[in-house]
């Protein structure tokens, strides 16, 4: 290093931390959050440009419609950055950055509106008429007889098939409608002797499938207290009884990642899949397999109380935050998602978001025939799936439930006692909620 | 030839080994140029999607503004820390005393707490200072590290001594000696600090999402986070970008990277 080269280096050294400080003054002058300024602009975290993204922002050309100066500023947020940042700022009691609506997943919603209700502003009954939405969803964010969110898109789930392997193996569809989880098992076996195809497929160590079989009895791992219920839980044992049998017998592939698990329909090597409804933008993916499949409800239960042919996995809602101009965002909020058919009308053909809405079912466009899927109308039969939805407790741990369980599945699947497995994994649970 | 067959097992091992750390790199470049259904498909040969990937993911995202992010931060940090680092490895070692050891001491125990223990009350403090959404906010934090401290002090072990007192009695400044002697001789440890403090800072994920709350200040990590976060990923779009945020650290790499053996092994030429 010469002598010049060593004036540039220092030169660079003492400029550039100056240089960053301004630029770093204009970023900070930055507006964050509305807080009733009378400015018409909220800002909105939301993750998936294809979804929730492109939903906020044909919502945002409704409302314009009455509100010409009307603004969204939308901050694109993965769901796996948007809880740690609404989690440092709820613990750093940062308030003021958070932005007017955010985005949130079902099933995180109990937890973080009872570890962190500082983050939540209430959404008020009078301005959105919670009873257009499904008892189950509206339950997901509803603590304590109080609304903290506006539901959004549906996780109702669904057994899609590929009727061309079905036909092969002498089935249709409707052969697996409204069927139990013995029938599906036996007519699984049948379809991979005549084919060689597995119907099923899924990630191992993850507990989607049993938690979607579980809630599809309207059971959980927590009871209306609170407590967790992992133990001498027939529905439960009763779902890892399933959940052993598919694997077993081959009809369920256990695959080691989410992308794999993609890839295992969307290369033909498993001629179906069972999850929340949003599964189908990632079906559809497969342009090759267009006509050859189609959607029906999930088998159930046989011998536990309350058993149905209907679950969910996923699905999120908006939440409206402390930091919020609240009038403005519940207008907003009531006005789209929570009463504009016009709205779901628009998204529902571009990104295959379902409303929970159940107002916006009864549209034609959730009648259409779908080619994909045969001719099948597939989103006006979810809708009606996800009006028979039981509800169940998520509760402030689901997380800490279902990650224990996922474990003593795994023991299940080695080859562990499934009762010594749950009572470590109970153990497990309460441990982390003390 | 019997030598040459002799070595046959050992080059055997080896182009296994190369194979293994070559191969995720050319899947990365190979579905960077196929679609997203093609990915899937384990596709090992060279697509024609590329140019599509291309407009897709610069219709979808801001990636200019992201590298341009990401490479402020990681230069600014890069040049901070090698000269903080230095000046404080070079004091601990040339004006040695048993006090400073103890403070080194303590300094190294501080590199035992992980930094989620310590992002709380740091978002705070930058909160307070009106930071948040400031490139600023990134780069403090992390441009004194214990192992670069470490780094620099074991490397100047080997620094000779001698030649300090002589520039001393030749009237060269304190400041003039480790500008003028120090660092020239020392580049081969300032090129491996360089590359390692440029990785960490261009590779930094968890405080940058935190502290950057707006996306017209965020970063290429942050950026690949958002194109995986949807119920449908284009895994093409997804290796394409993957493919641009490592290109500025391979470049890095191959550089300097004589320099960075030569440093890490601690020679002085």
């Amino acid at each position: 290093m010469n002598r010049n080269t060593m004036r540039r280096f220092v030169a660079v050294g003492v400029a550039l931390p100056l240089a960053l400080s301004l630029g770093a003054c204009s970023s900070a002058g930055g507006d964050s959050a509305g807080g009733g300024d009378g400015d018409e602009t909220l800002t909105v975290w939301a993750w998936d440009p294809a979804f929730n993204i492109f939903a906020l922002e044909e919502a945002e050309k409704i409302y314009q419609q009455d509100h010409p100066d009307f603004k969204l500023e939308i901050v694109e947020t993965a769901w796996d950055d948007l809880q740690p940042k609404l989690t440092t700022l709820a613990q750093s009691r940062e308030y003021g950055e958070l932005p007017d609506i955010f985005l949130m997943q079902n099933n995180a919603f109990q937890k973080n509106v009872l570890n962190y209700p500082d983050l939540f502003s209430e959404v008020s009954g009078d301005a959105v008429d919670f009873s257009e939405f499904p008892t189950s969803v509206a339950a997901y964010s509803t603590v304590d007889d109080v609304n903290y969110g506006v539901p959004f898109d549906s996780g109702t789930a669904i057994t899609a098939l590929r009727t061309d392997v079905l036909e092969q193996a002498g089935y249709t569809i409707d052969d697996f409608t409204d069927i139990t989880w013995s029938q599906f098992i036996t007519q699984g076996e049948d379809v991979l002797a005549k084919t060689g195809q597995p119907l099923l497929s899924g990630q191992a160590g993850s507990s989607d499938m049993i938690m979607m079989i579980l809630q599809s009895a309207g059971a959980s791992l927590f009871d209306e207290d609170g407590n967790p219920t992992i133990v001498d839980n027939d529905a439960l044992l009763a779902a890892i009884d399933v959940y052993t049998q598919l694997v077993e017998s081959g009809i369920f592939v256990e695959v080691n990642s989410w992308d794999e698990y993609i890839g295992t329909f969307v290369n033909g090597s498993v001629a179906g899949t069972i999850n929340g409804t949003w599964i189908v933008g990632s079906i559809t993916g497969a342009e090759d397999q267009a006509g050859l499949w189609a959607v029906t409800n999930l088998p159930k239960l046989e011998g536990v109380d309350g058993a149905t042919n209907y679950s969910a996995n996923g699905g999120s809602s908006w939440a409206i935050s402390s930091n919020a101009d609240v009038d403005l965002a519940t207008d907003f909020l009531a006005a789209t998602f929570a009463g504009s058919t016009e709205l779901y009308d628009t998204i529902l053909p571009t990104s295959g978001a379902v409303a929970n809405w159940i107002p916006a079912g009864d549209s034609d466009v959730y009648a259409e025939p779908n080619a994909f899927f045969g001719g099948q109308a597939i989103f006006a039969d979810v809708v009606k799936f996800g009006a028979e939805v039981p509800s169940n407790n998520t509760g402030a741990y689901y997380y800490e439930g279902r990650d224990a369980v996922s474990a003593a599945i795994t023991q299940i699947m080695g080859g562990a006692d499934p009762d010594e497995a749950l009572a470590e994994a109970q153990a497990n649970v309460e441990f982390a909620m003390e | 030839m019997i030598r040459r067959l002799r070595r046959l097992p050992g080059y055997v091992f080896l182009s296994v080994f190369a194979l293994f750390s070559v191969f995720p790199l050319y899947f990365m470049v190979v579905s960077a140029t196929n679609s997203s259904a093609d990915v899937l498909d384990s596709r090992l040969l060279p697509g024609t999607q590329l140019l599509e990937n291309f407009a897709k993911l610069f219709a979808e995202q801001d990636v200019v503004s992201a590298m341009v992010n990401s490479f402020l931060i990681a230069v600014g940090t890069t040049v901070l820390s090698l000269l903080l680092c230095s000046i404080a490895g070079y004091g601990f070692e040339v004006f040695h005393s048993r006090a400073k050891d103890a403070v080194l001491a303590i300094l190294l125990l501080a590199m035992m707490i992980p930094f989620a223990a310590t992002m709380i009350p740091l978002f705070e403090l930058f909160a307070n200072a009106g930071l948040v959404n400031s490139l600023i906010a990134v780069i403090v934090p992390t441009i004194a590290t214990p192992f670069l401290i470490l780094l620099f002090r074991q490397a100047t072990r080997s620094f000779p001594h001698e030649i300090i007192e002589a520039a001393r009695i030749d009237g060269v400044s304190e400041v003039g000696i480790f500008a003028r002697i120090y660092m020239p001789t020392m580049r081969s440890t300032y090129a491996a600090a360089a590359v390692i403090t440029f990785m960490t800072a261009w590779n930094n994920f968890l405080w940058p999402r935190v502290i950057l709350i707006n996306n017209d200040v965020q970063t290429m990590p942050l950026l690949i986070s958002n194109l995986s976060a949807g119920y449908v990923t284009d895994y093409g779009v997804l290796m394409l970008a993957v493919l641009l945020a490592s290109l500025p650290t391979m470049v890095i790499f191959l550089v300097l990277q004589r320099a960075f053996a030569a440093g890490i092994t601690g020679a002085i030429k």
